[in-house]
């Protein structure tokens, strides 16, 4: 999208006929790998995460005009209605505040200095060890389409590791990356100029090669083949950090389902459905409800339609391209057209259904969705197979005996799956999560924050600023 | 007022069979149309329990149903795990099933004599003026045999080997009313049971063909095509096939064989084969339904927008409202199709089109249930 209102400061930002060539892109490479080392490298972490937390906070601020572009031609871009852009947004520029940056930085690098200075935690020094961290001299990115954060939370690393960065966007959201990239520019324009952003469809081989021979990491998030076709062509001298397809789910426990506190469960589950439109790895596909609570999984379900319903007041989904909502459409068709069969069985007990040729789906299924839109589906299904959505608030709602009774039914998406939203009693959490961790998933969180994962998470349970750095150890001499 | 569905079939059958005579279908106006949709609308409600039940669901019946545009419309999806037929247990005979890839379901759809007769016969009177006539009309030669027949020649195995193909059987029928003596299937199994060229008697059949310039209608599914382009491309293979010769195509590939878009499909046969692309028409149809539609006249401008018969018509309804789209604009296709007598006749069929007036032009299939989320997006 070209937006007349921001200078041209990268190739992103050039109009769409501008054509681009490998020679440009590794110009481009070249310079930002040259201002980088005059102008980014010398600096200290303490700055650096001063100024990330100062520019969070324009983010943050209503009126800011780059927020307001982004809620605006973001909307228009990615389909979001402007308050789903804004909670994502929020979610996002709320967590890089001084303390967190340090925290992650401590976290990963095990001493929030390792950057500035020969340093180490205590029990590294107790025997005479220190080390040094270096980010990589051009940190290249792939990044993933409709969800900007991920590649805004990599571009808050490359500049904490001081590496030049080149951003090759998704064709389908290019808006957040540059408009991050510009406010950042807009503060220090040294800093902009450590930053390339450009757009090409994916799999052109003569740009990616220009970009990756002059980069010595690349971050992809993508398909496994995107990642694969990448892996194939990249010189020796550029290491690969990929996150490949993942995908969510959430369980409720049955001592949540007391009438007073279900409806609050529902609501924060309406929020991880809601929140980016369901359309990232950590948002959920179906909600595993324990049927040993005072309120039956059916009955959850319909307490999150109802929170879907006021949900879409307050945050509507927004529009979406004919094909996404003929997806909906039709499988929302098919599973009401399950839940009139199996109904009509049930009633004519007596009577043979003359379709007898062969087995229909008995189990019984129940459907509720928004009128004469297809802003959001909640499909009930007795059936506890593991089932993918397809997405922009269309969740399944399953009912299950226990914790492992759902990991059953989950197994074939085993070491896929990113997040499992919980919600149940403190005592038991600590249960389900040790459960959850030797079953494979790499992140558990409460229900109502699956999609808001922490600045220093460890991105499908790798920590994320660690997997960029190379270190120097150094050994001092006993003394 | 017809009692039963056999007194609709039977009357419908002679309808058509007099638009296949003297192409009229006066009895299909808006009113004609509207009033037996109505009538076939009861008979399948109360005979067919899955429709019923999903009718009801939505809350229509017969008694509140007072225009063509109310009827529910089944996703083909639906087809492939509720029985809607209106046949008792044994009294169909035979069963179409979609073309699935292997693992996946497939659609059924049950057919009894009866149910055949009238599908051939709406197959039959509207392939005629598709693909038996020319459009323009000073160069009309007569193209057939002397005894009015045509030379076909099928890339699609022959029914008795593909029973469950709804496609081979309206070959099989096309063939049996317009075909030579000659005409002949080309495809067969292949050890894994996928269907494959027998290019033996398919390049017989075509030197034939060339050797008598008779013209020749040359029949299958865009995959068929394609793995006649690899042969020909194999073997080197460039034909000019008499004039008036034309292709029939029907889309679909479901993984058999490299994908080409129907331009390029068209402009390599029209190369290969020696035949204009006016005189490539595709043909949309599946098993769900009886009727079939067609891009163009042979001969005429290829501009593929798709035409049911008279006794099918069209929705193009938005997804996200499900109300009827503007002309121009993008929805999903449904059919209410009268020759899907003893099934149901309203078909939403799962792809997307662009609507024209009572035809449409293809956009694609909606997107089915594949996993997606961030990182499949990538683009």
């Amino acid at each position: 999208m070209h937006l007349p209102a921001l200078p041209n400061l990268f190739l992103a930002d050039l109009p769409p006929e501008a054509p681009l060539t490998p020679s440009l892109v590794r110009d481009a490479c070249i310079s930002v790998k040259r201002n980088r080392t005059q102008w980014l490298l010398p600096r200290r972490t303490a700055e650096l995460v001063d100024l990330i937390a100062y520019n969070a906070d324009r983010w943050l601020q209503p009126d800011y005009p780059l927020r307001r572009m982004a809620l605006q031609a973001g909307a228009a871009e990615l389909g979001f209605s402007a308050p789903t852009m804004a909670r994502g947004l929020d979610a996002f520029f709320r967590q890089l505040t001084h303390d967190h940056l340090m925290g992650w930085l401590t976290q990963d690098l095990g001493d929030s200095r390792r950057l500035d200075e020969f340093s180490a935690p205590a029990a590294e020094l107790r025997h005479g060890r220190l080390a040094l961290a270096r980010g990589p001299d051009l940190l290249a990115q792939v990044a993933a389409g409709n969800l900007p954060v991920s590649t805004l939370s990599l571009m808050v690393a490359g500049l904490l590791l001081r590496s030049g960065q080149f951003i090759k966007c998704s064709q389908r959201s290019t808006i957040l990356p540059r408009l991050f990239a510009h406010s950042l520019a807009e503060l220090e324009p040294k800093l902009g100029a450590c930053l390339e952003l450009a757009s090409w469809p994916g799999g052109n081989e003569a740009l990616e090669g220009s970009m990756m021979g002059e980069s010595d990491c690349l971050v992809v998030q993508g398909s496994d083949a995107v990642v694969e076709d990448l892996r194939r062509r990249m010189p020796s001298t550029c290491r690969c950090v990929a996150y490949g397809h993942r995908l969510s789910f959430g369980f409720v426990a049955g001592e949540v389902l007391g009438t007073f506190l279900a409806k609050k469960v529902a609501e924060r589950a309406a929020i991880d459905v809601a929140a980016w439109n369901q359309l990232g790895c950590l948002s959920p596909h179906v909600f595993y409800v324990e049927d040993t609570g005072s309120l039956a999984p059916e009955g959850f379900a319909a307490a999150l339609s109802e929170a879907l319903a006021r949900l879409e007041n307050a945050e509507p989904r927004g529009a979406l391209r004919p094909d996404e909502a003929a997806a909906i459409d039709q499988r929302r068709s098919l599973h009401q057209l399950r839940a009139a069969h199996h109904r009509s069985l049930h009633r004519d007990a007596i009577t043979v259904p003359r379709g007898a040729f062969f087995e229909a789906p008995t189990a019984e299924t129940q459907v509720w969705s928004s009128e004469g839109s297809t802003a959001w589906t909640v499909v009930y299904e007795a059936d506890p197979s593991f089932r993918t959505s397809c997405l922009n608030r269309f969740i399944y709602v399953k009912p299950c005996r226990n914790l492992a009774d759902a990991l059953r039914r989950a197994e074939v998406v085993r070491g896929q799956v990113s997040t499992v939203g919980i919600a149940a009693t403190e005592g038991r959490s600590q249960e389900l999560a040790l459960e959850l961790a030797r079953w494979g998933v790499s992140r558990v969180c409460p229900l109502g924050r699956m999609q808001d994962p922490p600045l220093a998470w460890r991105h499908d349970g790798r920590p994320s600023l660690a997997e960029l750095v190379q270190w120097t150890d150094w050994e001092q001499a006993s003394s | 007022m017809v009692t039963s569905l056999s007194e609709f079939g039977e009357q419908l059958r002679s309808g058509i069979s007099v638009f296949s005579r003297t192409g009229e279908a006066d009895f299909l106006d808006d009113p004609g149309f509207n009033q037996l949709a109505r009538s076939l609308f009861r008979l399948q409600f109360e005979a067919n329990s899955a429709y019923c039940a999903w009718c009801q669901s939505r809350g229509i019946n017969p008694d509140n149903l007072s225009c063509w545009q109310q009827i529910p419309l089944v996703p083909t999806e639906a087809f492939k795990e509720v029985d809607l037929t209106c046949f008792e247990p044994g009294a169909a005979s035979t069963c179409f099933h979609s073309s699935g890839t292997t693992g996946h379901r497939t659609s059924r759809h049950w057919h009894s004599q009866q149910s055949l007769a009238i599908y051939e016969e709406s197959l039959a009177g509207w392939f005629e003026p598709f693909l038996l006539k020319e459009e323009v009309q000073e160069e009309a030669l007569d193209l057939r045999e002397s005894d009015g027949r045509w030379a076909i020649l099928s890339l699609t195995p022959p029914p008795e080997v593909v029973p469950h193909s709804s496609l081979a059987h309206m070959i099989g029928t096309t063939i049996r009313r317009f075909g030579a003596k000659d005409s002949l299937f080309a495809g067969m199994l292949d050890s894994n049971g996928d269907w494959a060229l027998d290019s033996d008697r398919l390049l017989f059949a075509l030197r034939r063909s060339l050797c008598g310039n008779r013209p020749l209608i040359l029949m299958g599914t865009a995959f068929n095509f394609v793995h006649f382009l690899d042969l020909a491309e194999q073997r080197n293979l460039r034909y000019r096939l008499a004039v008036g010769s034309r292709l029939m195509e029907t889309g679909g590939y479901k993984g058999r064989s490299r994908v080409l878009s129907p331009e390029a499909l068209h402009s390599e046969l029209s190369r290969r084969l020696g035949v204009p692309p006016s005189h490539i028409i595709t043909e949309y149809g599946m098993c769900e339904l009886s009727s079939q539609a067609y891009s163009h006249v042979a001969g005429g401008k290829p501009e593929r927008r798709f035409r049911f018969p008279p006794w099918g018509r069209i929705r193009v309804l938005s997804p996200e409202t499900g109300v009827d789209v503007e002309d121009g604009a993008t929805g999903t296709l449904g059919v209410i199709d009268l020759a899907n007598v003893w099934s149901v006749l309203g078909v939403q069929t799962g792809d997307l089109a662009i609507r024209h007036g009572d035809g449409f032009q293809l956009v694609g299939r909606v997107p089915q249930s594949e996993p997606r989320g961030c990182s499949l997006l990538t683009v």
